[in-house]
């Protein structure tokens, strides 16, 4: 396989699931702004920006947070380097490169996508309705990933797999950093609204909001929560999860075993960290520490990747 | 498809009846399917204005369609022509006896641009520099077809003729079942076996690796580029996915570099190697010729092909046929004035206002005057483009082009028609069963070109 198909492979599910973490995004914000605002979390936009890693880009181009300028920022914006838009074209570039390296049915996937999306932006003045398109986009990216299916099990398999568990692990760790705090350990059950509320997105972001009443009994806890997005490996969301993915796909390759010897020894420590640690310890040692570490090594495990295999 | 006014042409009679039946909500609709399911699969133009949406070819829903007789002809005539072009540039980069025989004049060929130096007294595998050839058609009368143009370099269009018959597959699979149409699915299968039969003299594997050579995204025909890739499970790659190292083709993959042997390039000549043709050129691979010339790869079409298509050789392919292979020229080629000569530019001159003058380098239908059909001061403007540079042109009389039923806003009108077949040649020479037919959209237009609002219909060869 090319270097270069192996790159663009690996890049388009990347930005397939960017466009996906940008949209469920948006659909936090928009049910929080159904709700009446409790006091010290009146702008909850802000918050979205802020884990979508767009509160720059927004801010130099805009002086105040509003609902529609976030939504067409996130969605539609050609500035904005993580906008649906921009990931769904990014994919689709880099898929017209390398169509030849996955089935028709990926290539449509993507590709009708594309030509969807550019409709919906022509339309975006008259019609603009984000939970359609929130709906709509993971709706195409599961499309996307359906029909990967279908695909051969070979490397260009494992590539795409590989971008999808990194990008998946950068964007699980990001949302966890910017809210934190909810797990924070408190000496009482989590219940107040506040709390409900500042949980609910960040398990709705993750698309595990219902999963987590499935996955634990009881009540509903910080830890238990943090448990889950954090080690539980039956969460297909979890730090954890995603480490394994990135493992499973890295030692699946077949081509160079030396150079995927060089980076899973770089990923093997934190992988047996996080499979054997307990949850307290982490909150206990400072759970803000531990992901800002986490989202240090997947971005140097991108690099590595980068370097041995798309040079 | 008419005889005449009324009279329908019996091999067309199956689809007179299956349109009298298509009411003009269907026709509508299957309209949009069409264009729908060219713009999903991504068969379509690129533009250089990135906001702007790519354009797709307008595609006629009436198939056009040919007896097996007729295209026993065309497909004889096309091979041999094929087969002549290729002894042509044998000859003219090796012995030139064709020249010698005083057949063609030495000065049209080796001052031209499209004749490339660094070919002389080599020879590519087979002896074939071009493998893919299209040839341009088109029909005057019943069984009246001539030869308007050779395709030697890299000719495109037959990812065209491919997806128009998938469609019409998917859209109307009774007209398949009632019609015995010759399949074209195989054709890129063969087109692989054509490459490999071509590899290069060093070459050791007995499955030789062929990649297809893209100048990349932004080219017009990169949809066709990663098709045909596609198809025939082949690498598509960049000029920067490749390198040279000690006398051998290597790509750049995720197991480290890997050999090459045969490069089917879709690039130009000044774009194949820097060090070779074009200094200036930032793609390309530098040293690709010198491992071409020592035989460890082979460049398919070689370096140098364009000069048999070139419209001034053109003139001469029915000598060559007869020179090279001692036969007659089953197609003939149309009428055509080397302005070049002062006799016949006095002709094209005087008689400017009948015929049609074109570029020698031209194409895509730009650069040419259609005599009838043009304003007085287009036709001064290119009587003194002829008088000042008579080498540069060639005039042809204005053919009366076959008509195809045609849907023309829900209605069958005719509109004009030719037809690209391709021809493929290596350890064995075929033709493909069917073609790339072009249509004039516009009432009363001659140009078939896409980049002037032509469209595209499937073309069917009826079984025996």
């Amino acid at each position: 396989m090319l270097s270069r198909t192996a790159e663009y492979l690996y890049w388009i599910s990347r930005y397939m699931e960017r466009a996906e973490t940008t949209a469920r995004l948006l659909d936090v914000g928009y049910r929080m702004s159904l709700f009446p605002n409790p006091s010290g979390y009146n702008n909850e936009w802000e918050s979205v920006l802020s884990a979508a890693g767009a509160i720059e880009g927004y801010k130099n181009k805009y002086d105040t947070i509003e609902q529609k300028n976030v939504e067409d920022y996130l969605f539609f914006d050609e500035s904005n380097p993580s906008s649906v838009y921009n990931c769904i074209l990014n994919a689709r570039n880099n898929a017209l490169v390398v169509r030849t390296s996955f089935t028709p049915e990926s290539w449509l996937a993507i590709n009708k996508t594309y030509q969807e999306i550019l409709n919906l932006k022509e339309q975006k003045f008259t019609k603009s309705d984000l939970p359609n398109l929130t709906e709509w986009t993971i709706e195409q990216v599961n499309l996307f990933r359906g029909s990967l299916s279908s695909l051969l099990r070979n490397d260009g398999y494992n590539f795409l797999f590989l971008g999808l568990f990194i990008e998946r692990a950068d964007n699980s760790a990001r949302l966890l950093d910017v809210k934190y705090f909810v797990l924070l350990p408190k000496p009482q059950y989590v219940g107040g609204n506040i709390d409900n509320m500042q949980w609910s997105i960040l398990l709705r972001s993750l698309s595990s909001f219902r999963a987590f009443r499935w996955a634990y009994d009881g009540n509903i806890t910080a830890t238990k929560i943090a448990d889950f997005l954090v080690l539980n490996n039956n969460c297909p969301r979890s730090l954890s999860f995603c480490i394994q993915n990135i493992v499973k796909h890295l030692t699946n390759l077949r081509c160079s075993p030396e150079k995927v010897g060089r980076i899973y020894n770089n990923l093997k420590d934190l992988n047996t960290k996080i499979q054997e640690e307990k949850i307290e310890t982490i909150v206990e040692y400072g759970l803000h520490q531990f992901v800002t570490q986490f989202i240090r090594k997947i971005s140097s495990v991108d690099n590595e990747i980068h370097k041995e295999f798309f040079n | 498809m008419y005889q005449s006014e009324s009279v329908i042409r019996n091999h067309y009679n199956n689809i007179n009846d299956w349109l009298d039946q298509m009411t003009s909500k269907v026709i509508l609709e299957k309209n949009a399917e069409a264009e729908t399911h060219f713009r999903n699969i991504g068969i379509t133009f690129s533009t250089n204005n990135e906001t702007a949406r790519e354009r797709i070819i307008p595609f006629d829903l009436i198939p056009r369609i040919f007896t097996y007789t007729e295209w026993l002809r065309l497909e004889r005539g096309v091979i041999q022509r094929a087969k002549a072009l290729n002894a042509f540039l044998a000859d003219i980069y090796n012995q030139g006896e064709i020249i010698k025989a005083n057949i063609i004049p030495k000065e049209i060929i080796y001052k031209k641009k499209s004749f490339e130096p660094s070919m002389f007294g080599f020879s590519p595998p087979r002896d074939i520099y071009s493998p893919i050839i299209g040839i341009d058609l088109v029909r005057t009368g019943p069984n009246d077809y001539f030869v308007l143009e050779d395709n030697c370099r890299t000719p495109s269009g037959v990812s065209y003729m491919l997806e128009n018959r998938e469609i019409m597959m998917r859209m109307f699979p009774d007209l398949f079942h009632n019609n015995r149409v010759t399949p074209i699915d195989d054709y890129p299968t063969r087109l692989l076996q054509t490459l490999m039969s071509l590899a290069p003299i060093k070459c050791e594997n007995p499955e030789p690796v062929c990649v297809l050579l893209t100048p990349g995204p932004l080219n017009s025909a990169y949809y066709e580029h990663s098709f045909l890739s596609d198809q025939m499970g082949i690498e598509m790659v960049e000029s920067t996915d490749l390198f040279v190292e000690g006398k051998y083709l290597y790509m750049k993959t995720v197991d480290g570099p890997k050999r090459v042997d045969v490069v089917y390039r879709r690039i130009d000549d000044d774009f194949l190697d820097p060090l070779c043709f074009n200094p200036q050129s930032v793609i390309g691979i530098p040293g690709i010729m010198d491992v071409y010339r020592t035989g460890g790869v082979n460049i398919c079409s070689a370096p140098g092909a364009g000069i048999a298509d070139d419209k001034a050789i053109y003139i001469y392919v029915p000598e060559m046929i007869k020179f090279y292979l001692g036969e007659q020229p089953i197609l003939d080629n149309v009428e055509t004035w080397n302005c070049e000569k002062e006799q016949e530019l006095k002709y094209v001159l005087d008689n400017i206002n009948e015929l049609v003058v074109k570029e020698v380098d031209g194409s895509g239908g730009y650069g040419m005057l259609i005599g009838p059909k043009s304003s007085k001061s287009s036709i001064d403007e290119f009587k003194t483009k002829l008088s000042t540079n008579p080498k540069g042109y060639i005039a042809q009389p204005l053919l009366d082009l076959s008509f195809s039923p045609t849907l023309i806003k829900n209605q069958v009108e005719g509109r004009r028609v030719d037809l690209r077949p391709f021809c493929l040649i290596g350890e064995q020479a075929q033709l493909s069963s069917g073609g790339l037919t072009r249509v004039a959209m516009n009432e009363g237009s001659f140009v078939v070109n896409s980049s002037q609002g032509g469209g595209v219909k499937d073309t069917w060869v009826l079984a025996e």
